[in-house]
């Protein structure tokens, strides 16, 4: 019997805000522990909550990248838990009316665009963060009262692949909305992934599992893929899946058994009195929206059709937005975009990759890199002259004209009469090299350039060199 | 109904670790006598058992949204002065997850 994985995602972000969602405490992550505090946080009585504006923004812009609906009535309700993580007792949140609702998000897969349906966005708070020990818990109350947003996907996902390509994209998407740093490695983006199987046909869904927490992309993947394993598994060996939450033990890349779930807890949700519903006028979400900046799709498109670059070079850039940002200023000051994306894709990423450094700490500013880039495009100094350039203006910290004068490089000559003449000893002095390049033997162009190079001391321009060469042999 | 007497509504305050002037514990006493009083009318009048509940007492919606402006936090000595058990700057509690 062949079975049909049916998965669904829910993705916690934390909204990069100046200060929490109900609260004026600041919003700072790694700060001393319990020093980022305002009294609501803590539950203290009396205390009554307010609305970040900011957070509203925020969920409106992601909402609008999702292309969901946008409630312009802002209700919250409370969800009833007693827990330490929580002194109220209750988050708030929005359980009735998310301000989001009916959107989706496409992927690419293989090629082919995939839409995935998103049943809803809410906006709630953070609970506090609870180290556990053998036998003691200690609470850390910064995070409490942060901004969230939640978004639930419908169980439109069918593999590991397109769980991890859905959250690349929701990723890509608050990063770029500049709502959140999307770390996942600090809890800023957090995901919970409900898995079924059902016989291929089937209408109803199987039992779902939960697999909680899972904090890197590319565990998504593998957390999916092992646990439609061992499903299968069980459902081929006719046993019952039991509804349960399992945790992705990345060392072993298997999911293990935290609790099963006997009964869905009832959290008594009802609507938060101390927040009467908040209007928002078409102005505001619209002035939400238009706050937005560039996504990384729209970017892509951009480098494609405006700039020329291949989907290739164009992925790579918006992989990283502050790389894509840095190629935008790069833009303003040189025209070739195809050699400024292979600059910053190359040799810009390989020294940031072994320095362990990221773009932002880069010593080159964008517009000294375009000075380089545009002697390597008018053939003023060769590839190899480039890169020593380059270093130079790293080590040094002196732009590409200064580092090049430093190096002692002089121009490349590009006169062609000056470079035919060159061609011309060189061809009179080696005639076997002609023979051999008629005779098909590859090598004699190269020997014949090497020649060339070599009579003018490096100082001819190469490409224009093989273009005469090729030529004249040509003729002969 | 169960009354509100004085007691009741010490021992509440003492739970959330405050407490109040003996007048404003009196305040308390006649305001939720009030209350239960309405709230037995309520109760007692059947022919409400097919209306949805307020939620508000009336229709009070707002604009307003909080400038996302940080403020000074509490000290964290201000913060933990109620916790009986500390630990390294936070809250020490028994563990009560496997």
């Amino acid at each position: 019997m062949e079975f049909e994985p049916v998965i669904g995602l829910e993705i916690h972000v934390e909204l990069k805000t100046n200060s929490k969602m109900f609260s004026n405490a600041p919003v700072c992550y790694g700060k001393e522990p319990n020093t980022q505090i305002a009294p609501l946080d803590m539950a203290f009585p009396g205390t009554m909550p307010t609305v970040n504006k900011n957070a509203v923004i925020f969920a409106i812009r992601v909402c609008n990248a999702l292309h969901m609906n946008i409630d312009k009535e802002i209700h919250f309700d409370r969800k009833n838990y007693f827990y330490s993580d929580l002194p109220k007792g209750y988050q708030i949140t929005q359980n009735l009316r998310p301000i989001g609702s009916n959107g989706y998000l496409e992927i690419e897969i293989d090629g082919k665009t995939k839409k995935i349906g998103i049943e809803r966005l809410h906006m709630e708070e953070d609970t506090c963060k609870q180290i556990h020990f053998n036998d003691f818990t200690l609470l850390n109350y910064n995070r409490a009262g942060t901004p969230l947003i939640e978004i639930v996907s419908r169980p439109e996902l069918r593999n590991g692949e397109e769980a991890m390509k859905y959250v690349e994209m929701i990723r890509s998407i608050v990063v770029y909305s500049d709502v959140s740093d999307g770390k996942m490695e600090e809890g800023s983006l957090r995901c919970d992934v409900n898995i079924s199987l059902k016989p291929v046909g089937q209408k109803e869904f199987g039992t779902k599992v939960e697999i909680k927490n899972i904090n890197s992309i590319s565990y998504i993947q593998k957390a999916v893929d092992f646990e439609i394993e061992r499903q299968t598994k069980l459902l081929l060996a006719g046993e019952k899946i039991v509804q349960e939450t399992r945790r992705y033990d990345s060392n072993k890349n298997e999911t293990i058994l935290m609790r099963v779930k006997t009964d869905a807890v009832d959290y008594k949700y009802f609507p938060e009195d101390n927040i009467t519903p908040i209007v928002l006028s078409d102005e505001f979400v619209e002035a939400a929206i238009n706050s937005c900046p560039e996504l990384a799709e729209s970017k892509k498109y951009r480098y494609i059709n405006q700039f020329g670059l291949n989907n290739y070079d164009a992925s790579l850039l918006i992989s990283d937005k502050d790389v894509s940002t840095y190629f935008d200023e790069l833009t303003k000051f040189t025209k070739h975009y195809k050699l400024a994306a292979n600059w910053l894709n190359v040799d810009v990423a390989s020294y940031c990759n072994k320095n362990f450094i990221t773009i932002n700490a880069f010593p080159v500013c964008p517009k000294s890199l375009s000075e380089l880039i545009e002697l390597v495009a008018k053939n003023d100094i060769n590839s190899n002259q480039a890169r020593e350039v380059f270093a130079s203006m790293i080590k040094d910290n002196i732009s590409a004209i200064e580092a090049k004068e430093k190096l002692g490089i002089s121009s490349q000559i590009s006169d062609s009469d000056f470079v035919m003449n060159i061609i011309n000893e060189v061809l009179k002095e080696n005639p076997q090299a002609i023979v051999d390049f008629k005779e098909g033997k590859g090598r004699a162009l190269g020997f014949l350039i090497g020649q060339v190079m070599k009579k003018s001391q490096g100082k001819v321009n190469p490409k224009l060199t093989n273009d005469l060469l090729l030529e004249e042999l040509k003729k002969r | 109904m169960k009354a509100y007497n004085k007691e009741i509504l010490q021992d509440a305050a003492h739970r959330l670790l405050f407490d109040m002037s003996n007048d404003e514990y009196d305040t308390l006493v006649n305001e939720f006598d009030i209350i239960i009083k309405q709230m037995n009318v309520i109760g007692s009048n059947s022919s409400i058992d097919n209306y949805e509940p307020m939620i508000f007492p009336f229709e009070c919606n707002t604009t307003f949204l909080r400038e996302d402006i940080a403020a000074e936090p509490l000290t964290r000595e201000e913060a933990l002065r109620n916790a009986n058990h500390k630990a390294g700057g936070q809250i020490k509690l028994p563990k009560v997850v496997q």
